[in-house]
């Protein structure tokens, strides 16, 4: 824990936290853009608004 | 009191961090059977994959959805597009510089994300594509561009996440084990194709519109469960790589060096020559069985199991021989070729004779000389690789591996169905037909053989 740049409580250093995160944020993204295709999809076929 | 529970806290905490990660330990020297086995699962999701996309939606789209023959064969060899970017993506990957000190992970897990996002969409987008209660208001367009956006990402998805997949196994096994890698690898594969052939099958005998949403989705959760089993602490973080500056990031250059070096550019030519030549059996012995000999619906499934189990004793035995020092996989995979000639040959006397026996022999050999031959060329890739270019290796394989028998499956397909709507009947025209293209499979591992005539002649390197 000597390391100042670790980030408690994972040991991970910050540019490693950073790097994770980024992936987390792209792959919120891409199942984002998936699920509103899949919704509108869906919503073409068998519509359930109005 | 509570700063006693807290510290407590936080250590129990950051004691549970790094198991809660899916980091592997120190790179070790030796790779447990367990751990491969657990690697090697991606290769049954691909198997899946490939099955869904050439087998059982093939068969629903035309039978089920009615979608003309045409765009469902576009939408098919769609994925095949990306196979090229095989080499780029591996490159990429030798290349990946990350702070985690991973190469291969964060590319896995990107094409494993892509291939369950595309088959997440695809049943909806089928659904649209024939037309499904309110869609068939819908111009045509919009179907076809959803079908596309789907096949395209479970392509790209399932490009990436075997090409690095195969970067990582060989980056983790050591040289004498390879062989064994390449093996394990080739029959996973094979089982996951078997098992999800049945199951989908089984699954969609009788067609309906939810169980087609069911099943599809099933299979995009499957793929990422099962690809997340299989990297979990797989690879070891580097963190030397992590701090070195970045490499030269020039594709164009690695592909010129990786091509000129050794005998790269003539075995790639003949791992697409030997992949097409053997590849095209694999649509055609069914119907051929069916019209030329009259096998029953039964008797040609019996046939694939045939087919499997020679490609089987094939991984078998090239996983054997190629063990031992100083075994040439290059000349293992030239014998899967001369294998193959005389297996042609007799499933072509099988249809001039009306012999059972013939076809199901020359089945088998073909399998056989499939296996050895994939297997050995595939161990030929890798042990000719340099540590650094092992993703740009395996890519080059995998592009020309995978168009290769792409093509094949799409011409074969092609002329089954021209054997099919021909007015030949069921005599001695259509088994010309067969005949013909089973000789020109001949034509193409003879010239594959042709090519390799370098190395027999040449004593092998030491």
């Amino acid at each position: 824990m000597s390391d100042p740049e670790k980030v408690f409580p994972t040991g991970l250093t910050l540019s490693e936290a950073e790097e994770l995160h980024s992936q987390l944020v792209d792959g919120t993204r891409i199942f984002g853009v998936i699920s509103a295709l899949a919704h509108v999809l869906v919503a073409v076929t068998t519509p359930w608004l109005g | 009191m509570l700063d006693q529970y807290r510290k407590f806290a936080l250590t129990r905490l950051s004691n549970l961090g790094p198991n809660l990660l899916p980091f592997a330990d120190a790179a070790t020297a030796d790779l447990p059977l367990g751990r491969l086995l657990r690697l090697s699962m991606f290769q049954v999701t691909h198997g899946m994959a490939l099955v869904l996309l050439v087998g059982t939606l093939n068969r629903v789209m035309i039978v089920e959805l009615e979608v003309p023959a045409s765009i469902v064969g576009i939408m098919i060899s769609l994925p095949l597009v990306f196979a090229p970017f095989r080499a780029l993506i591996g490159f990429k990957s030798d290349i990946h510089i990350s702070a985690l000190g991973w190469r291969r992970v964060p590319f896995i897990w990107r094409g494993s994300m892509y291939q369950f996002g595309g088959f997440a969409v695809m049943p909806f987008a089928l659904l649209v594509l024939s037309g499904y209660m309110d869609a068939a208001t819908l111009p045509a367009w919009v179907g076809i561009c959803s079908a596309a956006i789907a096949f395209l990402l479970v392509g790209i998805g399932a490009h990436m996440v075997q090409t690095v997949g195969l970067a990582l196994a060989t980056d983790l096994a050591p040289p004498e084990n390879q062989a064994n890698v390449v093996g394990l690898m080739y029959v996973m594969l094979l089982i996951g194709m078997m098992v999800s052939a049945l199951l989908f099958g089984a699954l969609l005998a009788d067609y309906s519109p939810g169980k087609l949403i069911r099943v599809i989705q099933g299979a995009a959760v499957l793929t990422l469960v099962i690809n997340v089993i299989a990297l979990w602490k797989q690879e070891p973080r580097d963190r030397s790589r992590a701090r070195q500056a970045a490499p030269e990031d020039d594709f164009r250059q690695a592909w010129r060096s990786f091509i000129s070096g050794g005998a790269v550019a003539p075995r790639l030519m003949v791992i697409g020559l030997g992949t097409m030549g053997f590849g095209m059996a694999d649509v055609l012995l069914e119907p051929y069985g069916g019209q030329v000999l009259g096998l029953s619906v039964a008797a040609t499934t019996r046939l694939t199991a045939t087919f499997a189990v020679g490609g089987l004793i094939g991984f078998a035995l090239a996983s054997r021989v190629l063990s031992r020092a100083h075994a040439d996989p290059m000349r293992l995979a030239v014998s899967g070729l001369i294998v193959g000639v005389p297996a042609f040959a007799a499933i072509i006397i099988a249809g001039l004779a009306h012999s059972t026996l013939f076809f199901l022999a020359g089945t088998l050999l073909v399998g056989f000389g499939t296996g050895l031959f994939a297997h050995g060329t595939l161990t030929a890739t890798i042990q000719s690789a340099s540590r650094e270019q092992i993703g740009l290796a395996l890519g080059a394989w995998g592009a020309v591996q995978a168009t290769a028998a792409g093509l094949s499956v799409a011409v074969g397909g092609i002329l089954r169905d021209l054997m099919i709507s021909l007015p030949l009947g069921t005599g001695d025209g259509i088994t010309a037909g067969y005949v013909t293209v089973f000789s020109l499979e001949i034509a193409m591992l003879l010239i594959a053989l042709l090519a390799t005539r370098r190395w027999l002649a040449s004593p092998l390197p030491s």
